[in-house]
């Protein structure tokens, strides 16, 4: 955008203004990243060496950070004598399984909504959007007693199923949004040279393929960071990551090193997802509302 | 893209070209797909929505009506108790009280901080680097967010623990086992994981700030600052209105933190409602009182949700003609 650039002439006040951003902007780094550091660094540590704190106002002492002998004895031990394997597995399944059944049924659902006129359209939208809107917390027991009497207690079935609650209504409202760009004049000009209606529905998927790709991701990303519905839904056979994470947390003895090494496994996966998906992380955020 | 969707849709037609030309309505040669096609392809959805959403809602009605029993102990009718007991209830109304201070915090903070690192970002070389640094914190599962700064605050070995004792502004307890200071814990919590959002959300309404303005105003002799309240605030003004309300909502859904962090203590300093909703179901199992406050939670969400889908229409109508992405 060539009219960005504005003529500026250096002034005393702009270099104090630009001497404060970068600092602001050092400062947020800093804070930002800061716990990540901690995370990383605390997972490879001997937990004697991760316990080691300076005197308060001791600044030289933050070099104690980075002293320590790595080692790998955390996720050894998560994924040896903890079975974090199977729970890694567990969240892998139920999380790419939920976005896959979200995505189809939401395409289908959102495409209808999008070339279907109806009376009561915008409530029943409204209603979708609101079923993912409600607080977690709240629908929560009628939920466990509904999937107890279907024998979904503990199954991955289940934790598909129970992250379909608030991915579904989320893929219905963003998907719309894409197909409702597509004009459809594409589909007529598809059926005018014959093509079955759902012929025409397969020829607008290429043009809304990319959204589709990335709103998966995303929905993995919900799936995968619940904790809420994987505790309650899942206690049992389909234990995913963060539950098993809580569950290093014992009253007398919590695995500091294991529960970052935890961290670590859950987190890495998600940050490259996010990375992948970066361009369209602010609409999936905001349902869509905005857009880059 | 509306180009390429025109093309890429003519183009089948393009090719054959010895496809007979006729005169027709097209709706008469190939009708547009009637209304039970429509309503096949909601269907699923909307079969599995209502399982889900309609269902639960009218058990937790039931539930809120009745004294819920033990294990095949029956549920008593109890003449809205449930409800009548709210009067009385001193943690519900500090944990509404705590949820509105809670929030009002993380969103004064978020869209402080947000919308000042936007307005950086935007006029930096950096701009791509930062931001995909900066967005780090909201791919993190809350649950492990929560663990982490549990970590960093403790008082033992945390290393923010040391860091605000070596500034000077915290005595010998933990940040979170002081009832003055816990609430400002958690919120540092919610602000290091959701500022991003705020600022991801002010940076795509400032590239939608007209230029022509910024530089008719800039003529007219306004500075920087006069320039973004004057032009871009009122632009990015219907942006932030979303952003907040979203994350207002989320306070409302997302304790997963906080249950970690504080489990709402120490002496109830942090119970804010949905904790404390959280203790009564889970805790005590008092289904019926737990499906009472729900139904109040419920309550304010969805009339917050009405809002937000008012709002949504409006920007929403705005993107369309600039076209998508």
């Amino acid at each position: 955008m060539a009219s960005r650039e504005i003529a500026q002439y250096p002034s005393s006040t702009r270099r104090v203004l630009s001497v404060a951003t970068i600092i602001f902007i050092a400062f947020y780094l800093l804070w930002t990243l800061l716990p990540f550091l901690i995370m990383f660094l605390s997972s490879f540590k001997d937990l004697l060496d991760a316990f080691q704190l300076p005197a308060p106002g001791d600044w030289g002492g933050v070099s104690l950070l980075f002293t320590f002998e790595p080692t790998t004895k955390h996720f050894e031990n998560l994924f040896v004598d903890l079975n974090f394997g199977t729970y890694l597995g567990n969240s892998l399944i139920a999380s790419l399984g939920s976005a896959a059944v979200s995505v189809v049924l939401g395409s289908f659902a959102a495409y209808a909504l999008s070339r279907f006129d109806f009376r009561g359209k915008n409530d029943l939208f409204f209603w979708i959007i609101s079923t993912r809107m409600a607080p977690v917390v709240a629908v929560l027991v009628p939920l466990y007693a509904i999937f107890r009497s279907l024998d979904l207690i503990g199954t991955l079935p289940g934790l598909i199923l129970a992250y379909t609650t608030f991915n579904l209504p989320f893929a219905i409202w963003i998907l719309k949004g894409f197909f409702d760009n597509v004009p459809y004049a594409v589909e007529e000009a598809a059926m005018c040279d014959g093509a079955t209606r759902l012929q025409a529905l397969r020829m607008i998927l290429p043009l809304v393929a990319p959204g589709i790709g990335a709103f998966l991701v995303l929905c993995v990303l919900f799936g995968w960071n619940d904790y809420l519905f994987a505790s309650i839904i899942g206690s049992g056979g389909a234990k995913t990551l963060p539950p098993a994470t809580i569950g290093l947390v014992q009253p007398q003895n919590i695995q500091w090193g294991s529960i970052m090494a935890a961290g670590v496994v859950t987190t890495v996966p998600m940050l490259f997802l996010g990375l992948l998906i970066r361009r369209y992380l602010v609409a999936g955020l905001t349902m869509g509302a905005v857009r880059e | 893209m509306t180009d390429q969707t025109m093309a890429a849709g003519r183009g089948p037609s393009a090719d054959s070209g010895g496809v007979k030309r006729i005169d027709y309505a097209p709706t008469a040669l190939n009708p547009k797909p009637s209304r039970r096609y429509y309503i096949w392809m909601m269907a699923p959805s909307i079969i599995l929505l209502a399982g889900i959403s309609i269902y639960p809602f009218i058990w937790l009605i039931y539930m809120s009506l009745h004294t819920v029993g033990e294990v095949n102990q029956p549920d008593v009718w109890n003449d809205f108790k449930n409800f009548t007991r709210f009067a009385t209830d001193g943690k519900f109304h500090n944990g509404w009280l705590l949820l509105l201070q809670y929030s009002a915090m993380c969103m004064a903070l978020e869209v402080g901080i947000g919308v000042l690192l936007a307005v950086i970002l935007n006029r930096s070389k950096l701009e791509k680097v930062l931001v995909t640094l900066i967005l780090m914190p909201m791919m993190m599962a809350p649950i492990i967010t929560g663990l982490v700064w549990l970590f960093l605050y403790n008082g033992a070995f945390g290393w923010y623990h040391w860091l605000l004792q070596s500034i000077g502004i915290l005595g010998p307890t933990s940040v979170l086992g002081d009832s003055d200071i816990a609430m400002f814990g958690i919120v540092a919590v919610d602000v290091w994981q959701w500022t991003p959002l705020i600022t991801l959300i002010t940076l795509a309404g400032l590239k939608r700030v007209p230029q022509d303005q910024l530089e008719a105003n800039m003529v007219d002799g306004a500075g920087p600052f006069r320039n973004f309240v004057s032009i871009a605030l009122p632009n990015i003004y219907p942006f932030l209105l979303i952003a907040v309300l979203l994350r207002f909502m989320d306070n409302f859904r997302f304790i997963d933190a906080i249950l970690v962090l504080t489990g709402g203590g120490p002496a109830d300093a942090t119970n804010i409602l949905p904790v404390y909703l959280f203790d009564v179901s889970f805790q005590y199992f008092k289904l019926g009182r737990g499906a009472a406050i729900a139904l109040t939670l419920l309550l304010v969400t969805i009339v917050l949700g009405m809002v937000l889908v008012k709002l949504f229409e409006d920007p929403r109508r705005k993107i369309k003609h600039t076209g998508f992405d």
